[in-house]
C-alpha cells in the first residue's frame, strides 16, 4: 500500500535534513579540531605535541581504512610504506639538500609505487594471503633498510632536517591537520565516485561485483597504491616533525596501533578512525608521561580495548554515534552515512 | 574446507598420472632440492644441515599448530608467537629452581640431570594447553557469536590486539630482562658427521620429530583427532555426526598453544625468553603457512624444514639482518606461480572469497 511505503522510503526534506546534520556535524568537528590548542590544558607545548601525535595517527588511520575498511585487504605492512615515505624525503633532504615539502610529495611517490607493485603481486592472492603477503613485503623493506647502514644509517637512526624553522607544536599541529583533512578529502571522493562504488561492491560481496562486470584485481590494485601513496606522504611529515628515523618507524607493532585506532574508530567509515585518534593519542600520550615506571601500559590497555570493540562492538566509535544520532534525530529508512553494515 | 589436516584423501584419479609425471612438479622437486642440498652440505657443511633439521623441527611445531587452528577453526592466529613467549617463560621459571638444586648439590641423583628440563617443558606445554583453551572459551567463543561473514580477518585483528596485551603484559610484569638457560643437558657436545653438536639440539630434534609422529599419530588414529578432521572439513556435518564443536574447539586451540609453548621451552637455550621472543618464531611460522598452503597441517611441517634451511642459508652466506629479506623474496616467487601455496589445494574454500 502506498501509505506504508510513503512511511519508511526518506522524503526529499528528510534525506536533505540528513545530509544538512552531516555538514553541520562535519564543520562542528573541524572547527573543534582547529581551536582545539587555544583551549587550556591544551596550550601547554606538551599537550600540543600530543596532538600533533593524535593527528598523524588519525591521518594514518584514515589511510588504513580506506583499505581495510572498504575493500576488506587489511594492510599489514602499512608501517613499512609509512617508513618508506619517510626514508625517501629525509634522504633526499640530507644528500640532496631538497626541500622537506618537495621530499613529501616523492616520498608519497615512492610508498605509491612500491604499493602499486606489492599490490600487483599480492592481491591476486585472497584475503589472508593478501594481508599476509603485505606483512612479510613489509619486513622485508624494514630488514632492506636496517641492512644498507651506509645508506640510511640504519638503527643509529637517520637525523633529518626539520620542515619548519620553529620548535614550536602550534605551526606543525596546522600543517598536520591540513595533511590529515586532505587524507580525508581525497579519500572522500573517491569513495563517493564511481571508483569508490566498485570499491565497496567489491568488499561487500565479490562474486557479485565480478558479475556486474568489475574487474576486482585492478580496483583492489587502485585502492591499495592511494592507500599507500598517503601513508608515505604522512611518513614524510613524520621524518620532518620528529627528526630523526629509525626503522623502527617501519615495525609492525607500529601497524598493529594503526590497525588497533582503526577497528576502534569503526571501519569503513574513515570519520571515526580520524576523531577517536586524537582522545585516544592525547590518553596515551598522558599515560606515558605520567606511568614512566610502567613502560607498555597504555599499549595493554590499546590492545584491550580493540579486543573489547571487536567482541562487544563490532561497529566502533563510529557506529555506536551513528545509533546515537539515530535515536535523537529518527533517521530516514535507508540511512545514508558512510558506514557499511558492519562485518 | 578445502585443506584437511592431516591424511587428506588423494584424488582417485591419482593412479592414472605416471609415477615420474606425479612427481616432477614444483613442490616434489623443492622438496627433492631440499632433501639433496641436505645430504650434499652434511658433506661439505654439516653445521647447515644440523642447524636446519634442529630450528626446523620447532618451526614445524609452531607451524603445525597455525596450520590446524586455521584448519579446524578458521582463526588466523597472530598471537601464535605470544604461546612460544609463555612456553618459553614457564619452562625457564620451572627449570631453573632445578639447575640450582642441581649446583648446589653437585652429587645429586643423575635421574634429575636427565628429567630435569622435562619437567620445565611439560609444565610449560600444559600451561600453554590451558591459556589456549581459556583464549577460546573467553574470546573466540564471543568473538563466534557476533562475527560471521569476516571471521577470518576478524579473529587476525582480535589476535593482533591480544599479542599487544600478552607482549606488553610480560613486559610489565616481567621487565625486559631476557631469561634464559646456558644449556638444559650439562654433559659435553657429541660429535656427528664430523661437527660437534649438543646435546640440546639433538634433544630439541628429537622432542620435534617424536611429538610430530605423536600429534599426526593423534589426528589420524584418535577419535577426538578424527573428530578434529571432521569439523575441518564440514562443521555443520561433523555436528550432525554428534560431535560437541565447543569440545573440538578448545582442544584443538588448547594444542595448538600447547605445540608453540613446547617449541618455546626446548629452544629456551637458542632463545632466552623475552617480552619479544615470540616475533620471529611467529613470523616463520606464518611464513611456512603460507608457503604451505593455509591450513594445511602435513605441508606445514615439510614447509618448516624448507624455510629453516632458506633462514639457515641465509645467516651463513650472507648475513643476519637479511633473513626477513631473501626468504621473502623466494615466498613471492613460488606464490606467482602456485597461488595458493606449495601443498595447497586449488579448490576455493568458504574462508577464501
Amino acid at each position: 500500500m502506498a501509505t506504508v511505503t510513503d512511511m519508511t522510503a526518506p522524503t526529499r526534506d528528510e534525506a536533505k535534513a540528513f545530509a544538512r546534520r552531516r555538514v553541520i556535524f562535519a564543520i562542528v568537528l573541524v572547527a573543534i579540531v582547529l581551536v582545539l590548542p587555544f583551549i587550556p590544558p591544551f596550550t601547554g607545548q606538551d599537550y600540543q605535541r600530543f596532538l600533533v601525535t593524535g593527528a598523524l595517527m588519525a591521518a594514518y588511520a584514515v589511510a588504513f581504512d580506506f583499505t581495510a575498511g572498504y575493500i576488506d585487504i587489511v594492510n599489514f605492512g602499512l608501517a613499512a610504506f609509512i617508513g618508506l615515505g619517510a626514508y625517501t624525503s629525509g634522504l633526499l633532504a640530507v644528500d640532496y639538500g631538497i626541500s622537506p615539502w618537495i621530499g613529501m610529495v616523492a616520498g608519497a611517490f615512492v610508498a605509491g609505487v612500491v604499493g602499486l607493485l606489492t599490490g600487483m603481486l599480492t592481491l591476486r592472492l585472497r584475503g589472508m594471503y593478501a594481508a599476509v603477503m603485505a606483512w612479510f613485503v613489509g619486513l622485508a623493506l624494514m630488514g632492506l633498510v636496517r641492512n644498507v647502514p651506509e645508506i640510511t644509517r640504519g638503527s643509529l637512526g637517520l637525523s633529518t632536517p626539520q620542515l619548519l624553522n620553529t620548535s614550536d607544536n602550534l605551526p606543525y599541529y596546522y600543517v598536520i591537520v591540513a595533511l590529515l583533512l586532505i587524507t580525508i578529502g581525497v579519500l572522500m571522493m573517491v569513495i563517493r565516485s564511481k571508483v569508490g562504488l566498485a570499491f565497496r561492491a567489491i568488499g561487500q560481496n565479490l562474486a557479485a561485483a565480478k558479475a556486474s562486470g568489475i574487474n576486482p584485481t585492478r580496483y583492489l590494485v587502485i585502492n591499495f597504491t592511494l592507500s599507500c601513496a598517503f601513508a608515505g606522504l604522512l611518513g614524510g611529515f613524520y621524518a620532518h616533525y620528529y627528526g630523526i628515523l629509525t626503522p623502527d618507524v617501519m615495525a609492525t607493532s607500529h601497524t598493529v596501533e594503526i590497525l588497533a585506532v582503526a577497528y576502534i574508530g569503526g571501519r569503513g567509515t574513515l570519520w571515526g578512525p580520524a576523531v577517536i585518534a586524537f582522545p585516544l593519542m592525547v590518553i596515551t600520550g598522558l599515560l606515558q608521561a605520567q606511568l614512566a615506571s610502567m613502560p607498555g601500559l597504555e599499549l595493554v590497555l590499546y590492545g584491550l580495548l580493540l579486543i573489547l570493540v571487536m567482541v562487544f562492538r563490532p561497529s566502533g566509535f563510529a557506529g555506536m554515534v551513528t545509533s546515537l544520532s539515530n535515536r535523537l534525530w529518527p533517521a530516514p529508512a535507508e540511512a545514508p552515512t558512510a558506514s557499511r553494515p558492519t562485518p | 574446507m578445502t585443506t584437511t589436516p592431516a591424511a587428506a584423501p588423494a584424488p582417485t584419479n591419482l593412479r592414472r598420472v605416471p609415477l615420474a609425471k606425479r612427481f616432477l612438479t614444483l613442490t616434489w622437486m623443492i622438496i627433492g632440492l631440499m632433501v639433496a642440498a641436505l645430504v650434499v652440505f652434511a658433506f661439505v657443511q654439516p653445521s647447515i644441515t644440523v642447524d636446519t633439521l634442529v630450528t626446523g623441527g620447532m618451526w614445524a611445531l609452531m607451524a603445525a599448530g597455525l596450520a590446524l587452528v586455521f584448519g579446524v577453526m578458521n582463526i588466523s592466529n597472530f598471537a601464535h608467537g605470544e604461546f612460544f613467549m609463555i612456553g618459553s617463560l614457564v619452562a625457564y621459571f620451572v627449570f631453573t629452581p632445578i639447575q640450582n638444586a642441581m649446583l648446589d648439590d653437585p652429587s645429586g641423583t643423575t635421574l634429575l640431570k636427565i628429567f630435569g628440563p622435562f619437567a620445565g617443558m611439560i609444565a610449560a606445554v600444559a600451561v600453554g594447553f590451558l591459556v589456549g583453551a581459556v583464549l577460546e572459551v573467553v574470546l573466540f567463543r564471543r568473538l563466534r557469536k557476533v562475527s560471521k561473514d569476516q571471521w577470518v580477518m576478524n579473529t587476525f585483528l582480535l589476535t593482533a590486539g591480544l599479542s599487544v596485551v600478552l607482549v606488553n603484559g610480560d613486559q610489565l610484569i616481567f621487565g625486559t630482562d631476557f631469561r634464559g638457560v646456558s644449556r638444559y643437558w650439562d654433559v659435553p657436545p657429541v660429535r656427528i658427521i664430523g661437527t660437534s653438536v649438543s646435546v640440546d639440539r639433538i634433544a630439541a630434534f628429537v622432542i620435534a620429530i617424536v611429538t610430530i609422529l605423536a600429534f599426526s599419530a593423534f589426528l589420524r588414529r584418535s577419535q577426538t583427532g578424527r573428530a578434529m578432521r571432521a569439523v575441518a572439513q564440514d562443521e555443520a556435518g561433523a555436528q550432525m555426526a554428534g560431535i560437541s564443536l565447543n569440545r573440538i574447539f578448545i582442544i584443538t586451540m588448547g594444542l595448538s598453544s600447547a605445540l608453540a609453548a613446547l617449541a618455546g621451552a626446548a629452544l629456551l637455550w637458542l632463545y632466552p625468553s623475552s617480552p619479544t621472543v615470540g616475533q620471529q618464531p611467529l613470523q616463520l611460522a606464518w611464513f611456512v603457512v603460507i608457503l604451505a598452503g593455509l591450513g594445511n597441517v602435513q605441508g606445514a611441517i615439510i614447509g618448516a624444514f624448507i624455510v629453516s634451511m632458506l633462514q639457515t642459508l641465509s645467516v651463513y652466506y650472507i648475513g643476519v639482518g637479511w633473513v626477513d629479506v631473501l626468504p621473502t623474496l623466494f615466498l613471492i616467487l613460488i606464490l606467482l606461480f602456485k597461488p595458493s601455496g606449495l601443498f595447497g589445494s586449488e579448490v576455493k574454500g568458504v574462508w577464501e572469497q
